[in-house]
C-alpha cells in the first residue's frame, strides 16, 4: 500500500505538467512583476532601475492607502456574507421538495457577465430613475441617498452587486460538500433526536469545516484583488472613494503610463495577499488538523 | 430552539413541534420564493433589455416592457459579425481548458492529498500562491512570452493561460473533498491489486464527481465570459470567442446598448444550457456503499 | 450624396502614391538583410501585408467601418502586392492592448492614436514613426486645419494624422427653452439666471455624467477660458505659468457657484456621460455639453425621433463679464489620428497607406459618418444638415481652439485633475485646493 502511494515517478507524473504550467505561466509573470517594480518604466519605451524608489513612493501614497483600506474593507464584508451563503446552501441541501429547483434558480445570477451585472445595478442605483429610488420615492423619503455618487456610501453601494455576483460561487462549493456527507451520519443523528438545526450544527458544519475554511481564504484573496465591477460602475470614483488596489494598479499601469510605480503596487498587493492568506491559516488550523491549505 | 417547551408534556411537545414545523417550513418556503424571484428577475431583465433601444433603455424602469420590441437588436447581432464562428471557438476554448484544468488539478490534489512524499505542502503552496496574482500584472510578461514561444494569436495561448489561472483556484476547492475521502477507499483498491492509475481514473474520479461538476461549472462560466486574456493574445477575427460580440457594439462615443443585451442573451443560453446539465451530477456524495472498488 | 469636394484634396496624385509604394520593401534595412530578396529582382512588388488596428466596430459604427474598408480595397486595387489585415477592438481594451503590444516592440503597422500627452510615451519610446516626409508630398501639409497637426507633433516633428476634429458646444433643447420662457444666454449672468428659471420649473438644467470625469472637465475649461483666455490654462499647463493663477481658481469657484445654483443633474458624479445623455435625448435635461462627435444624434440619427432632432440646438458657451475669453473660442481638439510604427517592415507601403487612408477619409467622414475630418472641409459644397454645417462654420471661425485638459496634460496629472475634477464639482474640495492640487501635479510632473 504505502509503496504505492509513495511511487516517486506516478507522483512526478501527476503534479509535474500542472507545475510547468504554472511556473511558466503564473511564476514568469510574477517575478517580472516584482522586477518591473524596480524599474522607472512607462510600459512603452525603456526602462530604468530606480531600487526601491516605487516602494518608498508606496509609503507617502494616500490614494494607495486608501485603497488599500477598501480592499480589506470588501475582504471582511466578504467573509461575513459567506454565513449568509453558508445558511442558504444547508438549507438548500436538506431534504426539503423542490430543493434541486430553488438550488438552480439561486445560482443563475452567476452565469452572468460582470457586464451584464454591472448594467444591472447602475439601473438599480440610477439617482431619479433607478429602481432603489423610485421604491424610496414611492414610500415618502424625499431625497434618497445618490448611492454612486456620494462619496461616503458608494464604497458599500458597490459592496452589495459585488457580493451578490459571488453568491452562486460559494453556495454552489458549499452545496457540493454538504451533499458529499455520508448519509448514515445523518440519519444516525436524526433517530438519535437530533433536530435539524442540530444536524446542521453540530454534525453538518464541522465535516465542512475544511470546505469553509478554503471559502474563507478565497473570499479573502478574491477581495482583495477584486477589479470587475469597481472598474465598469464607479471606475473607482469619486475621486478614489471606491478605489480598490485592483483597480488603482490599473490606472497607474495602463492609464498614467507608470507601469512600473503599477507594478509595484501590484507585488505589494501579492505580498499582502500572501501575509493575509498566511494569518487565516493560522487562526483556523488547529495542532491537530489535518486539512492544510 | 426548544428551551421554552421544556416543561410541556411530551404529548404536547411532539404536537406542538409538529405545528411549529409546519409553520417554520411554511415560512422557509416564503423566503426561497422571494429570493428565488429576486434571483429570477435578473434574467427576465436582461431579456427585456435586449429588446429595448438605447432611449428606452436609460429612460424605462428596469422590468418596463418595451413599448417596441426591437427584435432586430438580434437580427443584427446574427447578421454582422461571425457569432457562429465566435460561437464554436468559445466552446473549443471553453471545452479544453475546462476539461484540462480540471484532469490537471484533479491529478495534482490527488498526488498532494493521497500519496505520501516530503514535498507535498510546498508544492500546494506553491499552487496556492498561484491565486493571488492581480491579472493586470500578466499581460505584458504573457504576451512577449507568448510572443516569443509563437503562440501568439493561437487558440492554446488563451487555453492554457485559462488552464493555469484556473488551477490553483480548481484545487482549492477539490482540497476540502479529497481530504474527506476515506483511506480505506485506497487500501481496498490497492488489496485488489488496482494500479494507482486505475484507481485515480476509476474509483478518484468517479467519487468526486460532484465536485468535479462543481468545478468544472465555475471554470466554464469564467472561462466562457472572460475577454482580457482574448483580446490581448489573439488578433485574428478568425480566432476571437462570443465576448467580442459585445464589443463589436461599443463605439468610440456611444454604445448600442440593445444589441449588446441580445449578444448577452444569446451567448448565455448555451451556458445555462451546459450548466443545467452539469448540476445534475451535483447529486449525494458518497455513501459507505459506495467503497468498493 | 456623392458631390464631395473639399479644399486641396480634390486631385489627389495617384503618381506620387505609386513612386512611393515602388520603393516599398527596398529599404536599407532589408536590402542588406535579405540579399536573397534581390535574387528575382523584383523585390518591390513581393506580397507584403500591413497589419492595421482601429477601434471602430462595425456593430457600434457601421458608418466609419463602411469607410474603411472602402479605402482599403481602393488601396488594395492600386497596389495589388498590398494586402491590409485589420483588428478591431473597442476604445479602452484597443488601447491596452496597444499598450501590452508596445512593450514588446510589437505595434501593428498602422493603428490609431490619440494626441498628445498619449502620443508622447510612444514618441519618446521611439515606436512611432516621423511622417514628416509624408507629409511634404503633394503640401498635404495644407489640407489640415491649421493645429491639428501640432497636436500630434512632438519637437517640430509630426507623427500621426488626425482623422477626427471635434469642439464642444453647449446643445440645448428649444422646446424646453420655451416652455420655461428662457432664451439663449450670452453671458455667464445670464447663463444663471436660465438655470434658475429651469431649476425653480422643476426641469433639469443641465445633463451630466461626471463619473467619467472629462466631461465635468469641458465645464472647467470653458469657464477658465472665459474667465482667463486660452493663456490661463495653457500656461499653467505648458509650465510658462502657474495654476495657482487667481483666474483658474475663479473659474473652479464658477463651478461650485452652479452647483450650488443645482444646475447639474442629481447625483451626476455617479453618473456615465451615456447616463447623462439619456437625460438629454429622452427630453428630461434641457443642456448638455458634448463634443461634436454627437452631432449625428441630434441631425441624421434615424434611431430618434425626427421631434426630439429638431428641437436641438447649440449655442456658444457664454462670455464672463470682466473676462479676457472670447466666445468664438472652443474647447476641442482632435481626437484619433493614424499613426506607422517605427519598426514597420513595411513602413513605405503604410506610409502610403496612411496618406492615402487620411485623404480619402477627409472626402468622406462627414457626409458619410457625420465625423469632422483633421483636414479641412468645404461647408459651401458638402450636403450636411444645417446643424452640421453651423457647427463647421463656427470651427472654421474659431479664434482659437484650446486642447481638451486631459489630452493636453501628461496622463499622471491628467488622472490628478480629472479626480480634481470630481471632488470641485462634489464640493469636497474649495477652489483653492483644487488649484493648488493641480500645481503640485504640474510641479511633480517636470
Amino acid at each position: 500500500m504505502n509503496q504505492i502511494m509513495s511511487d516517486k515517478r506516478v507522483i512526478a507524473l501527476y503534479t509535474l505538467p500542472a507545475l510547468l504550467l504554472i511556473s511558466v505561466l503564473i511564476y514568469v509573470p510574477l517575478v517580472l512583476t516584482g522586477y518591473y517594480g524596480l524599474m522607472d518604466w512607462d510600459g512603452i519605451g525603456s526602462m530604468t532601475f530606480i531600487g526601491l524608489e516605487n516602494y518608498a513612493a508606496l509609503i507617502t501614497d494616500g490614494m494607495f492607502w486608501s485603497s488599500a483600506y477598501h480592499s480589506l474593507l470588501l475582504a471582511l464584508f466578504s467573509v461575513g456574507s459567506l454565513v449568509l451563503y453558508l445558511a442558504v446552501s444547508v438549507v438548500l441541501a436538506g431534504n426539503i421538495k423542490g430543493a434541486d429547483l430553488f438550488r438552480k434558480i439561486f445560482l443563475i445570477p452567476m452565469l452572468l457577465s460582470s457586464v451584464a451585472i454591472a448594467q444591472l445595478w447602475m439601473r438599480i442605483y440610477h439617482p431619479t430613475n433607478g429602481v432603489m429610488n423610485r421604491f424610496l420615492a414611492s414610500i415618502g423619503i424625499e431625497n434618497p441617498p445618490l448611492w454612486l455618487s456620494d462619496t461616503s456610501i458608494v464604497l458599500f453601494a458597490i459592496f452589495i452587486p459585488i457580493i451578490w455576483q459571488y453568491a452562486g460561487f460559494y453556495i454552489i462549493i458549499y452545496y457540493a460538500a454538504l451533499k458529499n456527507i455520508p448519509k448514515e451520519l445523518v440519519e444516525a443523528a436524526r433517530i438519535d433526536g437530533a433536530s435539524p438545526l442540530q444536524i446542521a450544527y453540530k454534525i453538518k458544519l464541522p465535516l465542512i469545516s475544511g470546505v469553509i475554511k478554503v471559502t474563507i481564504v478565497l473570499a479573502v484573496i478574491g477581495s482583495l484583488k477584486y477589479f470587475d465591477l469597481i472598474y465598469v460602475m464607479t471606475d473607482g470614483g469619486p475621486n478614489g472613494a471606491s478605489e480598490v488596489m485592483a483597480s488603482y494598479m490599473y490606472k497607474l499601469a495602463f492609464r498614467t503610463n507608470d507601469f512600473g510605480y503599477g507594478s509595484a503596487v501590484g507585488f505589494f498587493l501579492l505580498v499582502l495577499i500572501l501575509i493575509v492568506t498566511y494569518l487565516i491559516r493560522k487562526a483556523t488550523t488547529s495542532k491537530d488538523d489535518s486539512i492544510q491549505y | 430552539m426548544a428551551s421554552n417547551t421544556a416543561a410541556a408534556s411530551p404529548a404536547e411537545e411532539v404536537k406542538t413541534g409538529f405545528l411549529r414545523m409546519s409553520i417554520s417550513k411554511l415560512i422557509l418556503y416564503i423566503i426561497l420564493g422571494i429570493v428565488a424571484v429576486v434571483q429570477i428577475l435578473p434574467l427576465i431583465w436582461l431579456f427585456l433589455f435586449s429588446l429595448k433601444d438605447n432611449q428606452e433603455v436609460f429612460n424605462l424602469p428596469p422590468l418596463a416592457l418595451p413599448s417596441d420590441p426591437q427584435w432586430g437588436n438580434y437580427a443584427r447581432v446574427w447578421t454582422e459579425g461571425n457569432i457562429g464562428l465566435y460561437f464554436f471557438n468559445s466552446v473549443i476554448v471553453t471545452g479544453t481548458s475546462v476539461i484540462l484544468t480540471v484532469l490537471l488539478a484533479s491529478l495534482v490534489t490527488f498526488a498532494i492529498t493521497r500519496m505520501n512524499w516530503k514535498l507535498n505542502k510546498l508544492v500546494l503552496g506553491l499552487f496556492m500562491v498561484g491565486l493571488m496574482i492581480p491579472v493586470h500584472s500578466t499581460l505584458i510578461p504573457l504576451f512577449s512570452f507568448f510572443s516569443s514561444v509563437g503562440l501568439m494569436d493561437h487558440h492554446l495561448s488563451i487555453i492554457l493561460t485559462y488552464t493555469a489561472f484556473n488551477l490553483p483556484l480548481t484545487m482549492m476547492i477539490l482540497l476540502g473533498f479529497y481530504y474527506t475521502l476515506p483511506r480505506e477507499l485506497e487500501e481496498a483498491a490497492v488489496m485488489d491489486g488496482c494500479s494507482i492509475h486505475r484507481m485515480f481514473f476509476r474509483i478518484i474520479l468517479p467519487i468526486t464527481a460532484p465536485v468535479v461538476a462543481t468545478t468544472a461549472i465555475i471554470n466554464m462560466i469564467y472561462n466562457w465570459n472572460e475577454f482580457v486574456f482574448v483580446n490581448t493574445f489573439i488578433s485574428s477575427d478568425s480566432l476571437k470567442t462570443l465576448t467580442v460580440g459585445i464589443q463589436n457594439f461599443i463605439g468610440q462615443y456611444s454604445t448600442d446598448w440593445g444589441a449588446i443585451g441580445a449578444t448577452l442573451v444569446i451567448s448565455m443560453l448555451p451556458i445555462l444550457l451546459a450548466f443545467l446539465i452539469l448540476s445534475n451530477r451535483i447529486v449525494e456524495g458518497m455513501t459507505s456503499g459506495s467503497v468498493k472498488g | 450624396m456623392k458631390k464631395k469636394s473639399f479644399i486641396s484634396l480634390a486631385a489627389l496624385s495617384t503618381a506620387a502614391v505609386f513612386t512611393l509604394a515602388a520603393c516599398g520593401g527596398n529599404d536599407s534595412e532589408e536590402a542588406s538583410a535579405g540579399a536573397g530578396n534581390n535574387d528575382n529582382g523584383e523585390a518591390a512588388q513581393e506580397d507584403v501585408t500591413i497589419d492595421f488596428m482601429h477601434l471602430w466596430p462595425q456593430g457600434s459604427s457601421p458608418d466609419h467601418h463602411r469607410i474603411v474598408e472602402d479605402i482599403i480595397s481602393d488601396f488594395e486595387e492600386m497596389h495589388p502586392h498590398v494586402t491590409v489585415e485589420l483588428e478591431v477592438l473597442e476604445n479602452e481594451q484597443y488601447k491596452n492592448k496597444l499598450q501590452v503590444v508596445s512593450s514588446s516592440n510589437q505595434l501593428p503597422d498602422v493603428g490609431m492614436t490619440w494626441p498628445a500627452g498619449f502620443l508622447e510615451p510612444y514618441v519618446n519610446g521611439e515606436l512611432f514613426a516621423p511622417l514628416d516626409d509624408v507629409l511634404e508630398e503633394d503640401n498635404m501639409r495644407d489640407d489640415f486645419v491649421a493645429g491639428t497637426l501640432e497636436a500630434y507633433s512632438v519637437d517640430e516633428q509630426a507623427y500621426a494624422m488626425p482623422l477626427e476634429l471635434n469642439i464642444a458646444p453647449v446643445f440645448y433643447n428649444e422646446a424646453i427653452f420655451e416652455e420655461n420662457g428662457v432664451e439663449v444666454p450670452e453671458t455667464y449672468d445670464e447663463f444663471l439666471e436660465v438655470i434658475d428659471t429651469l431649476a425653480d420649473n422643476g426641469v433639469t438644467p443641465i445633463a451630466l455624467g461626471n463619473r467619467d470625469r472629462w466631461t465635468g472637465s469641458l465645464w472647467y475649461m470653458y469657464l477658465a477660458d472665459r474667465i482667463g483666455g486660452s493663456d490661463a490654462l495653457n500656461s499653467a499647463i505648458d509650465r510658462s505659468g502657474s495654476f495657482e493663477d487667481e483666474r483658474l481658481e475663479e473659474a473652479a469657484s464658477r463651478i461650485q457657484e452652479m452647483v450650488d445654483h443645482d444646475a447639474f443633474i442629481s447625483g451626476f458624479n455617479g453618473l456615465s456621460d451615456q447616463e447623462a445623455k439619456a437625460e438629454f435625448m429622452n427630453s428630461n435635461a434641457a443642456m448638455y455639453l458634448i463634443g461634436s462627435w454627437d452631432l449625428p444624434n441630434y441631425t441624421t440619427n434615424e434611431e430618434i425621433p425626427q421631434e426630439f432632432r429638431d428641437n436641438i440646438d447649440f449655442f456658444k458657451f457664454p462670455e464672463v463679464d470682466g473676462g479676457e475669453g472670447n466666445i468664438d473660442n472652443w474647447v476641442g481638439g482632435p481626437g484619433v489620428g493614424l499613426f506607422v510604427a517605427e519598426n514597420s517592415d513595411v513602413k513605405d507601403e503604410s506610409k502610403a497607406f496612411v496618406k492615402h487612408f487620411t485623404e480619402e477619409w477627409g472626402k468622406r467622414s462627414v457626409e458619410d459618418a457625420g465625423v469632422i475630418p483633421g483636414t479641412q472641409v468645404n461647408t459651401d459644397e458638402v450636403d450636411l444638415p444645417d446643424l452640421f454645417i453651423d457647427v463647421l462654420d463656427d470651427l472654421n471661425n474659431a479664434s482659437d481652439i484650446t486642447l481638451f485638459a486631459d489630452v493636453q496634460m501628461s496622463s499622471s496629472v491628467a488622472e490628478t485633475h480629472l479626480n480634481m475634477i470630481q471632488s470641485l464639482f462634489g464640493e469636497e474640495i474649495t477652489p483653492e485646493e483644487f488649484v493648488e492640487r493641480h500645481e503640485e501635479a504640474l510641479e511633480e510632473d517636470e
